[in-house]
């Protein structure tokens, strides 16, 4: 899958913190990723860099026999020479058009911002996500105060890339950070110092999924989702299909293309997409 | 006898030349092929669309409503599936026929007759104009007639195979016997195929792999076209030859057969 789609689809973002030994970094991020962990970010302040590429070779390794993309923080030369997935910058490390420049397009830049205004700057910002928070206050980040959920809102109302809450962010409290509006929640503390990452992180996934605004479908036998009060030409629209010559089957139901636009989804619709493709017959 | 074009479904067709679109080289190799065979009809198959893919269709260079659609159900492996397909084909509004494609055998690919024929029943009741592609079979051929099938399309030989006509007889006695239109669907290899069939006074041929694996596909298109034409003025001038292929003797007596109402005594 294309990483942007799968950023996409991504919901729980694992941001890795400086206290875990490095040597056990691999092993924490296999069971995050078997737990429901979408995206993992490397993020080590404090290791020296020299040791950081292996390290960084074996956790992107981790995280992708998991199928999560692995993003390294800060260190742009380091995400090419290992070939991750893409780089996130603070708003005081090189900015994103420079990233860019190193990386091309291929690879996915993210973004914090901390404020409206980073917001607002972010979208003129060759950026394919942003971070927003920190939502409540962490020892991972001292001396920032929290810019609470309101950001988030803000953020997700304002951005035109995804959205990642970041910040004390754990069990009890990633659902609202979804309510807010955010279209993925990072965590630190909660899955690095859990004794049971695996099932720290597959209970994660269940709250944020309780409170997703999203609905889930099958479109083709594939699991999909599309926000609540979408029609169903609308999910077709995100996913760039042409409507002529494309009919839709929904539960057993045959829909004429005029329809679509007013079909909303529902959860658990079972969507057959079709369309007229070249053949002469069985083997054409 | 004077030309008239091929009549289907209400329709009439100048060219009795339905050309395939599948296995072509390219979209541009396709439209030109077909410009070039002055076909009127084609046939596209359904599909699941790929969300993840480019949405790209070897359709993309023609205008489809430059021609007539014969949507076709390839893939269906049963009636129900047929059928499926064929309601889908229509939604997509471009038209309301139909060809039937049952596979009945993976390694072949040749036809379900009894699936064809369930197929056949209920998309004529549904509205639909059918033309059931089918085996080279007779009674198989009438009986799809009976069920309401616009034309019947036996096959010459196994799809893709383009091994020609593998058993002129049937062929020639489903042509001679059919009441409704017979296309000669599946297996034409070569231009004088064509002709051979519309020589016997097929109403059409539908034609594939023969055009899309040649090795200049376009030209091909255009050769096909010769023949079908050739074919059909050979068939109109009367050919002047022996006794026609049907009407064998029987090997076991006729008559004496008990009756059908006859019972077994209790």
């Amino acid at each position: 899958m294309a990483r942007l789609t799968q950023l996409r689809h991504a919901k729980l973002y694992l941001v890795t913190d400086d206290a875990t030994p490095a040597d056990r970094l691999p092993g924490l991020i296999s069971l995050a990723v078997a737990g429901g962990v979408d995206l993992v970010q490397l993020r080590r302040k404090h290791s020296d860099p020299a040791e950081l590429s292996g390290v960084a070779r074996e956790c992107l390794g981790a995280a992708h026999a998991g199928g999560a993309l692995f993003i390294v923080d800060d260190h742009v030369a380091l995400a090419a020479e290992i070939g991750a997935d893409g780089v996130h910058l603070g708003q005081t490390d090189l900015d994103p058009a420079g990233a860019r420049s190193q990386l091309g397009w291929e690879l996915l830049v993210g973004l914090s911002t901390h404020s409206k205004a980073q917001v607002v700057r972010a979208a003129g910002q060759p950026v394919d996500y942003i971070s927003a928070g920190p939502v409540h206050a962490t020892p991972t980040k001292p001396g920032r105060a929290a810019v609470g959920l309101d950001h988030v809102s803000v953020a997700a109302a304002r951005a035109t890339v995804p959205v990642v809450a970041i910040g004390g962010l754990g069990r009890g409290t990633v659902g609202e950070a979804v309510a807010a509006g955010a279209d993925m929640v990072a965590v630190v503390r909660e899955i690095c110092q859990a004794d049971e990452p695996g099932r720290v992180a597959a209970q994660l996934r269940q709250e944020v999924e309780a409170a997703s605004p999203w609905l889930r479908f099958r479109v083709n036998g594939q699991r999909r989702k599309c926000r609540a009060g979408s029609s169903i030409q609308d999910f077709l629209r995100l996913w760039e299909v042409p409507l002529d010559g494309v009919v839709v089957e929904r539960n057993g139901e045959i829909l004429r293309s005029s329809e679509l636009a007013a079909q909303l989804l529902t959860e658990n619709d079972e969507l057959e997409v079709v369309h007229l493709v070249g053949g002469g017959s069985a083997d054409g | 006898m004077a030309e008239s074009g091929l009549r289907l479904g209400g329709l009439e067709l100048s060219s009795r030349l339905i050309h395939g679109t599948g296995k072509f080289p390219s979209p541009a190799v396709l439209a030109a092929a077909i410009a070039a065979s002055g076909a009127e009809m084609i046939t596209v198959a359904v599909r699941r669309l790929h969300l993840d893919g480019d949405h790209h269709s070897e359709l993309a260079e023609l205008d489809l409503g430059a021609y007539r659609i014969l949507p076709n159900t390839a893939g269906a492996k049963t009636a129900g599936e047929s059928v499926r397909l064929a309601r889908l084909a229509r939604a997509a509004g471009l038209s309301d026929f139909i060809k039937i494609e049952v596979v009945g055998d993976e390694e072949t690919l040749l036809p379900d007759p009894i699936a064809t024929l369930e197929a056949t029943r209920e998309l004529v009741a549904d509205g639909f104009i059918v033309l059931p592609y089918a085996s080279d079979d007779v009674a198989l051929s009438l009986r799809l007639a009976e069920a309401g099938a616009a034309a019947v399309m036996p096959g010459a030989a196994p799809i893709g195979s383009t091994l020609g006509v593998l058993n002129p007889h049937n062929l020639r006695a489903i042509i001679q016997r059919s009441p409704v239109p017979v296309i000669v669907d599946a297996g034409l290899g070569s231009p004088s195929d064509a002709t051979r069939v519309m020589e016997w006074g097929a109403a059409g041929v539908l034609v594939n792999t023969g055009i899309a694996h040649a090795r200049d596909p376009v030209a091909m298109a255009a050769a096909f076209a010769a023949g079908v034409k050739a074919g059909r003025e050979g068939f109109l001038a009367g050919l002047a030859e022996g006794r026609p292929a049907a009407g064998y003797g029987a090997s076991s007596p006729g008559g004496g057969l008990p009756e059908p109402t006859a019972r077994i005594p209790d």
